[in-house]
């Protein structure tokens, strides 16, 4: 068994992998909280809705393989693929955040509580969040406030005001900082206009100031003061009631982009849509594929196709309005093969906390069998300035199959992306070029030149697999 | 050792506090509700209880 490195805050609690399973180890309190949250109508209620993820107890060949001082272990359903909250949209992250509300207050019914309110603990199966670290249920406390409360502000509320009220991405703050934005720095940035707005003079302006003034109190000191006042469930049951309408009014309505209707608008692409989506679909159809990426996935037209004949696609673009747009469709669709993100493939998320290791990067999450690199290349080339030779060697270094698009130099997108550079920037970007990089590391097993004559599809797998 | 020591968070002072201010806020709010309910009846401009309104079917409440 392999402890997974992202599970260590909890001393109660332990994930391990074992063959592609997912495993977890409980300490002789865990085991308790598990037997109280196993015995609650609210498990199987919340198990059977698809909102908890799946869990079983398992008997004594596991536990023997785990190391000493772990009382009993848990066998989970596993999600198809990890993602992380600065990879979701606006409308996942604040989905994850009614889940986890709702979560709390189907447990406070029975006396249960749970006790961080971190993102990271919800993940998706396709677009639908659920809630996956069974180690957070814990018997009530009775007169205990909501210990997570300033947790579920800092990595839920702030980022979500923040994209709401101020426009401004919250990827990059989850990002940049594993434990969320701290009420001061929500502060910070609140305008007087957003000190009127719902829920900002109490949870961001008079939290931070509260945190200020009350720092050299010990919070066991303001646990007993709360309790001794007479802090009960209905209180924070009232609180969770007042975040919950809170969360569901915050609203982002993704501009249009330059993306978010790319494939409409640009009338070059027309005359080569149908025969592209043949290609995509020809190639994609002849086996199937555990995991697909969709790069640059825009409005997830080809990620739908290779969905077909895939246990699980990623759809990754780098615009926010774009995959927003993705995911709202998707959530009509009921779609649940397909998980949209946030990424910008030339700068993906590293390997982040606690030595690096907590958070891990995109491909040590899970390697593509087949990468779709559709209209992508010469928007890393010109405009991101990656040479040609690097795109192609990234791309097997993914170790799958590609189906790549290569727009030449007379097609109208980078005739467009050239004008803004100086003569001579990017002799690179040629087609002879590319195709030498490419049969450098691939075997291409197909190749289309599509309608326009100024776009070529190839289908290449790498050398040697 | 007390069980309120056992969380490996630490909630923050400062949020425990806002926690109770809410918690006494929203008490002060259902409280003034309930006199001002009380204040409408004991001027009888409201009445105890609202009559259950008719079904479809005309037959009340059951």
């Amino acid at each position: 068994m392999r402890a997974v490195p992202g599970s260590f805050r909890d001393p109660d609690s332990r994930v391990f992998e074992s063959g592609g399973e997912v495993f977890r180890a409980l300490s002789a309190r865990g085991l308790e909280d598990w037997n109280a949250l196993r015995a609650s109508a609210a498990f199987a209620e919340l198990t059977d809705r698809g909102s908890v993820i799946e869990t079983q107890e398992v008997g004594g060949d596991a536990t023997a393989t785990l190391p000493e001082g772990w009382a009993g272990v848990l066998r989970h359903a596993a999600v198809p693929f990890v993602s992380y909250p600065y990879e979701w949209t606006f409308g996942m992250l604040r989905d994850a955040a009614l889940l986890q509300l709702d979560v709390l207050e189907r447990c406070l019914a029975e006396s249960l509580m749970v006790k961080d309110s971190s993102p990271y603990n919800v993940q998706w199966r396709g677009v639908a969040p659920v809630f996956i670290d069974i180690g957070s249920f814990e018997r009530l406390r009775e007169g205990e406030p909501w210990i997570a409360y300033r947790q579920f502000c800092m990595l839920f509320l702030y980022p979500l005001m923040f994209q709401a009220f101020r426009g401004i991405p919250f990827q990059p703050w989850l990002r940049g900082a594993i434990d969320g934005i701290t009420p001061a720095q929500a502060r910070a940035v609140m305008s007087v206009r957003d000190r009127l707005r719902r829920g900002v003079l109490t949870n961001v302006i008079l939290h931070s100031r509260l945190e200020q003034r009350y720092a050299a109190i010990e919070g066991r000191a303001a646990k007993a003061q709360v309790r001794r006042a007479g802090f009960n469930t209905e209180l924070i049951l009232a609180n969770v009631h007042r975040l919950r309408k809170l969360v569901a009014r915050l609203d982002w309505e993704p501009a249009t982009s330059a993306w978010t209707d790319y494939r409409h608008a640009s009338s070059h692409l027309h005359a080569d849509a149908d025969d592209k989506a043949a290609f995509v679909a020809t190639a994609a159809g002849r086996r199937h594929w555990r995991l697909v990426w969709d790069l640059g996935a825009n409005d997830g037209a080809y990620a739908r196709i290779a969905a077909r004949s895939s246990d699980y696609v990623l759809a990754m673009d780098v615009d926010h309005p774009t995959v927003e747009r993705l995911y709202r469709a998707l959530r009509e669709e009921g779609e649940r093969r397909i998980l949209p993100l946030v990424m910008d493939v030339c700068d993906p998320s590293p390997a982040l906390g606690w030595r690096g290791r907590e958070r891990g990067t995109l491909a040590d999450r899970g390697r593509p069998d087949l990468t779709l690199c559709l209209a992508l290349v010469h928007h890393v080339a010109i405009t991101r300035n990656v040479p040609v030779r690097e795109i192609v060697d990234w791309l097997a270094s993914l170790g799958g199959t590609v189906l790549v698009e290569f727009p030449e130099r007379t097609d109208p997108m980078v005739q467009r992306l050239l004008a803004g550079k100086r003569d001579g920037t990017h002799e690179d970007y040629e087609r002879a070029h590319f195709e030498r990089c490419l049969r450098e590391a691939f075997v291409v097993e197909r190749q289309q030149e599509l309608p326009s004559g100024q776009r070529v599809l190839y289908q290449a797998r790498p050398l040697g697999a | 050792m007390s069980r309120m020591m056992l969380a490996y968070l630490d909630a923050g002072s400062g949020s425990i506090i806002l926690q109770a201010v809410l918690g006494g806020a929203a008490a002060l709010a259902v409280g003034m509700k309930l006199w001002w309910h009380s204040a409408l009846r004991a001027l009888h401009i409201r009445r105890d209880a609202e009559e259950p309104p008719p079904s479809d079917d005309g037959s009340g409440s059951r």
